[in-house]
């Protein structure tokens, strides 16, 4: 039953959380990580319909089974959060707060399952709340200055995007008399300008949460000042669920492909994938530019999904999922060398390839697939997306697509030569390898991101290509 | 049976792994494993010979690029003499590679080497050939490179060279695409228009450099210095001629309608006589067994070019059984020197001396290939060398000519170096040195009787393997037995008559059996021919040539440069700068740009609906 996802990790928040004393609850870590690549191994395995439908007992809430895109999804989170679990466990000092920590990144887990498999309007806000929720507290764990303050920025954003979004469902409610997709799907179609009105705003409250440029303000600054498994975590999975993966979902079910979404999708989508490489080019702290990166390559994937057309749908997904790979593999890196150095400022950084080879060497595949060089998964994802966008006739676009990948190369070559190549400074000639907990998820991503690469026609038929039904569910 | 073809090629790739992979402490496991996957190959090879066979693997689409690999009687006869020479020098190797550096690598190339030949072969795509051809460019590279520390020149040098040649058989493969309409091999049939000429020309720059002829040459000799003596016998010795000539003939047989009145006949038969009469003379006065060696593998490859230019049946059949036996005689010869160095530790002349007394085998088979080599009835080499000769003979007496000359300085040369490395006085310090061992032995004397078989029942690999070829071509010509023309039989047992002559008359003038040229050598107007051919290498003009050219592109290269490193680079800082600044530093700014986005974001929604 596809709600066992999200009711299994309250659950066993739950029972983790039950007053038998410190000890007990650091089960939270393991049961966290069985659960992260129990959900992967699952969407996996060769079986059709593994979540089937089912009405979840003593719940209002409707869960769908996942759709091509859904279990991508569900895929994505399993394997972030298997990372972002790793490193955060290893690199949180105190037991109670790695307990915490546990804890929360289960919650959230669920609450983005819940996102992905939610029926309805409704349903939907209230798991993207809980993931909002739980991320809040994420980022202030280390209650320190910086961190209070990203966290907080974090809060006031959200609010605004929880407003536009709940006056949009109201509106939608009031018009309808019902929360469900269709609804709000056959109000729109009439032309109801109220209706229009209601998913712009719903638009606007994801393009916010997903970081998008111009709403992208809020992004650098808490991605920066979380601690680095709250970074891996928020960078690889949250923003892009509760964001971007909203979109596809909501322009799927609810708006369709017409002409006034796909023009709001590629523009956004353009400026974020300029203003974000652009930005990412002038940036000291590595994290801060993995953060501005991360708006670039969002704005690709909102781009796929502009185009309108198989292809472009396809390019999304795909993007989307690789994304997550390889963003969260470059996260992994930072956190490593953090972990090591004790500083991201990249220009006190250099040469570490030399003392931290798996680091440097993953760090090497994840650049080039984030920048699109065959025949990693990137590439393929970049591809697909540019040539959906020529195809469909957004020749403009696609130029901007192929330029704003040349740009994200350089500075991602400039990253790696600045923290990995070149000379090491003397102080951190004593440092290596920063462990097992980080060059695990390292080479597992790494592993991933060639393997899809290499594979890719095996990948794409399988994972894909069932993706492009989201254009005909309207 | 359709897809057997492709374990030509995946085996011995697989094997080649294996050995480089195998751990050093086993002994003997390496060379294991390499004579396992040559004598599977080799039992492959005679297994499918003379079957017609067609696998083809859909790939690439629409583009025509299929991996389609064909057997049949010609590809079939390349593979298995491939594979038998790679067997007997794989055994070879096992005793002389032994305690050499890089045992590993140089298996990996050679057994890679043998799988880059048959996937060439077989290849009936020009874009497969051309994979297989350029991975040989590979090992080639690898082989030279493992030789010593300053290997390195000589690699980078053959690679340069050889990546030029190929460089121009992908033009000239690309042409041959545009006319043909197709890139299958055995459905392109050319009529010698202007186009399919120059096509023809530059695919065949591309096959006479892999055969080693001249002017693509120059790497070789130094090669022979350089890089482990297998490697000399194994690539330029006999596999790069046999898949170079391989693909020439297909080319003027079969791709191209090649007729003995086109320019290109003229052009590819000129290019063989240079080749004969320049790498004989420069191998006349070497001073070092390998070095003198090397010039002749470049030199006979004149033959067979020439034999091939003339474009009639007799000369092309000369060509392609001389190629036969050239790879047969000339892999032989290296063995001995090889054979010399691992006893006798140096491969110069002036030191050697007498070693037939106490390496009587290894004598012995010299002595045989030598013959063949010099084209004395009965061995194998006399035949072929008559076939081209009659060729040649039927365009121009010129080009006989050449090839006679050649015959003449060959003969002269091997005397010459018979008499100083293994007849004459021997040293002291020689005295004591034994036989090669039993695993060098066996091949040297496998493929030393091989030429007098081939020599005296010159019908078998004539009637059954290289006539067929010809197809219609050959018509009812009756190519094998004794020359039916007596009257070249009588001007080559002269000329061969005549060198021993001059041999006589250099030893009783110098002394000694190194000096028997040393009357040519300093003869008026060739010494400072002689003293001149240092600077004349192609490959150093080229190199030259390609300074200035680069001094000169550097300038414009400086403009260029300044626009990606320079201009582009500070104008993207500065809109780097400008975006890094909008982030909203305060909330309200945050509040702001969301403001400006949400009322664009309503605007569009809005503007068309």
């Amino acid at each position: 039953m596809s709600w066992t996802l999200v009711v299994v990790p309250i659950i066993a928040v739950i029972l983790l959380n039950l007053p038998f004393g410190e000890g007990y609850r650091k089960l939270a870590f393991p049961a966290g990580i069985f659960l992260a690549v129990l959900q992967s191994a699952l969407v996996l395995l060769p079986i059709e319909n593994m979540f089937p439908y089912g009405a979840c007992p003593l719940s209002p809430f409707v869960f769908l089974s996942p759709d091509a895109l859904g279990l991508l999804m569900i895929l994505s989170v399993g394997i972030v959060v298997f990372s972002a679990l790793l490193v955060g466990w290893r690199m949180t000092d105190k037991t109670s707060r790695k307990s915490d920590f546990a804890n929360l990144i289960i919650l959230a887990m669920a609450g983005m399952n819940g996102v992905i498999l939610s029926g309805d309007l409704f349903s939907l806000y209230v798991f993207l709340e809980i993931v909002a929720v739980s991320s809040f507290i994420l980022i202030a764990m280390d209650k320190n200055r910086e961190a209070l303050e990203g966290s907080f920025k974090y809060i006031m954003l959200s609010a605004v995007a929880t407003i536009l979004i709940l006056s949009s469902i109201s509106v939608f409610l009031m018009l309808t008399g019902s929360t469900s997709f269709s609804a709000a799907a056959a109000a729109l179609k009439q032309g109801n300008h109220a209706a229009v009105l209601a998913s712009g705003l719903f638009i606007i409250g994801l393009l916010i949460k997903g970081g998008i440029a111009p709403f992208h303000g809020w992004l650098p600054d808490a991605y920066t000042s979380a601690p680095a498994g709250v970074s891996i975590f928020l960078a690889g999975i949250v923003t892009k669920t509760t964001g971007i993966y909203t979109i596809i979902k909501l322009v799927s079910y609810v708006t369709g492909y017409t002409g006034p979404v796909k023009e709001i999708l590629l523009f956004f989508g353009a400026v974020s994938a300029l203003l974000g490489a652009f930005a990412a080019l002038d940036q000291k702290n590595f994290k801060r530019m993995l953060a501005y990166s991360s708006i670039s390559q969002m704005g690709y994937v909102i781009m796929g999904l502009g185009a309108g057309n198989p292809l472009g749908v396809m390019g999304a997904a795909f993007h989307l999922f690789n994304h997550a790979i390889f963003k969260t593999q470059l996260f992994v890196n930072s956190a490593a060398v953090e972990q090591e150095t004790g500083t991201l400022n990249m220009d006190r950084l250099g040469g570490l390839s030399d003392k931290m080879p798996v680091t440097g060497a993953t760090s090497v595949v994840a650049l080039l697939s984030t920048a699109g060089v065959p025949p990693l998964s990137g590439f393929w994802s970049k591809l697909l997306v540019i040539v959906a966008l020529w195809v469909a006739g957004y020749k403009i676009y696609a130029l901007i697509a192929v330029f704003a990948g040349v740009v994200t190369l350089a500075y991602l070559l400039s990253m790696q030569r600045r923290v990995f190549f070149g000379n090491i400074s003397a102080s951190f000639s004593n440092i290596k390898e920063a462990g097992v907990s980080f060059t695990l998820p390292a080479v597992l991503l790494s592993t991933i991101t060639i393997a899809a690469g290499v594979f890719f026609p095996y990948v794409f038929e399988k994972l894909i290509i069932p993706v492009q039904a989201l254009l005909g569910l309207l | 049976m359709n897809g057997l073809l492709q374990f030509f090629i995946i085996t011995p790739s697989l094997l080649a792994a294996a050995a480089f992979l195998s751990p050093k402490r086993i002994k003997g496991l390496r060379e294991g494993i390499a004579l396992v996957a040559t004598g599977l190959n080799l039992y492959f090879a005679l297994a499918y010979f003379g079957r017609d066979i067609y696998a083809t693997v859909p790939w690439g689409g629409g583009l025509g690029l299929d991996f389609s690999l064909r057997l049949y009687g010609f590809s079939s006869f390349i593979i298995a003499s491939a594979a038998a020479f790679s067997f007997l020098i794989t055994l070879y190797s096992s005793v002389f590679m032994y305690k050499k550096e890089h045992p590993g690598q140089f298996y990996l190339y050679l057994i890679l080497s043998v799988a880059m030949i048959n996937g060439a072969v077989l290849a009936d795509n020009l874009v497969v050939l051309l994979f297989f051809w350029e991975g040989l460019l590979v090992t080639l590279f690898g082989m030279i490179f493992i030789g010593h520390k300053g290997a390195y020149k000589t690699a980078m040098k053959a690679l340069i060279i050889a990546g030029i040649t190929d460089l121009c058989m992908m033009l000239g493969i690309a042409l041959t695409y545009y006319l043909a309409g197709t890139l299958t091999i055995s459905k392109i049939h050319l009529p010698m228009s202007f186009g399919a000429s120059v096509a023809f020309i530059f695919i065949m720059i591309g096959a006479i450099s892999k055969a080693g002829s001249m002017p693509f040459h120059s790497w070789i000799p130094d090669a022979a210095v350089d890089a482990p003596l297998p490697f000399m016998a194994f690539l330029p010795g006999s596999l790069e001629k046999l898949i170079g000539i391989y693909f020439l003939t297909r080319i003027s047989l079969d791709m191209f309608q090649l007729s003995a009145g086109s320019w290109v006949s003229t052009v590819m038969m000129i290019v063989g006589a240079v080749t004969i009469i320049l790498a004989v003379m420069m191998a006349l006065v070497q001073k070092d067994f390998k070095k003198l060696l090397s010039y002749h593998a470049i030199s006979q490859v004149g033959y067979m070019i020439l034999g091939i230019g003339t474009a009639v049946p007799v000369g092309i059949v000369g060509g392609i059984f001389h190629m036969l036996n050239n790879a047969i005689y000339k892999s032989c010869l290296f063995l001995t020197g090889g054979a010399v160095e691992h006893r006798a530790g140096t491969t110069d002349l002036r030191k050697l001396g007498g070693l037939g007394k106490v390496m009587p085998v290894t004598f012995a088979s010299f002595i045989v290939a030598a013959l063949a080599i010099s084209g004395v009835p009965p061995f194998n080499g006399f035949f072929s060398k008559e076939l081209v000769y009659d060729g040649a003979l039927e365009r121009h007496w010129i080009f006989y000519f050449a090839a006679v000359a050649g015959s003449f300085f060959t003969a002269a040369s091997f005397l010459k170096l018979g008499h100083s490395a293994f007849g004459g006085k021997i040293s002291e310090e020689f005295k004591k040195i034994k036989e090669a061992p039993f695993a060098m032995l066996v091949p040297m004397v496998v493929i030393a009787s091989a030429c007098i078989v081939f020599g005296l029942y010159n019908s078998f690999p004539i009637d059954k393997l290289i006539a067929p070829v010809l197809g219609e071509h050959a018509q009812s010509h009756v190519f094998s037995g004794f020359p039916h023309n007596i009257m070249l039989v009588a001007i080559t047992l002269v000329v061969l008559a005549g060198a021993v002559l001059n041999h006589i008359y250099g030893v009783k003038k110098t002394g000694k059996g190194l000096g028997a040229v040393d009357h040519i050598h300093h003869a008026p107007v060739l010494s400072t021919l002689y003293d001149k051919s240092g600077q004349a290498d192609p490959y150093d003009i080229g190199m030259k040539l390609t300074g200035i050219l680069a001094a000169g592109l550097w300038y414009i290269d400086r403009g260029i440069d300044w626009l990606y490193n320079g201009f582009s680079v500070y104008s993207a800082y500065a809109i780097a700068f400008v975006s890094k600044n909008i982030r909203g530093a305060s909330y309200s700014a945050f509040i702001i740009w969301s403001l400006i986005g949400a009322a664009a974001v309503l605007a569009m929604m809005f503007g068309k609906s």
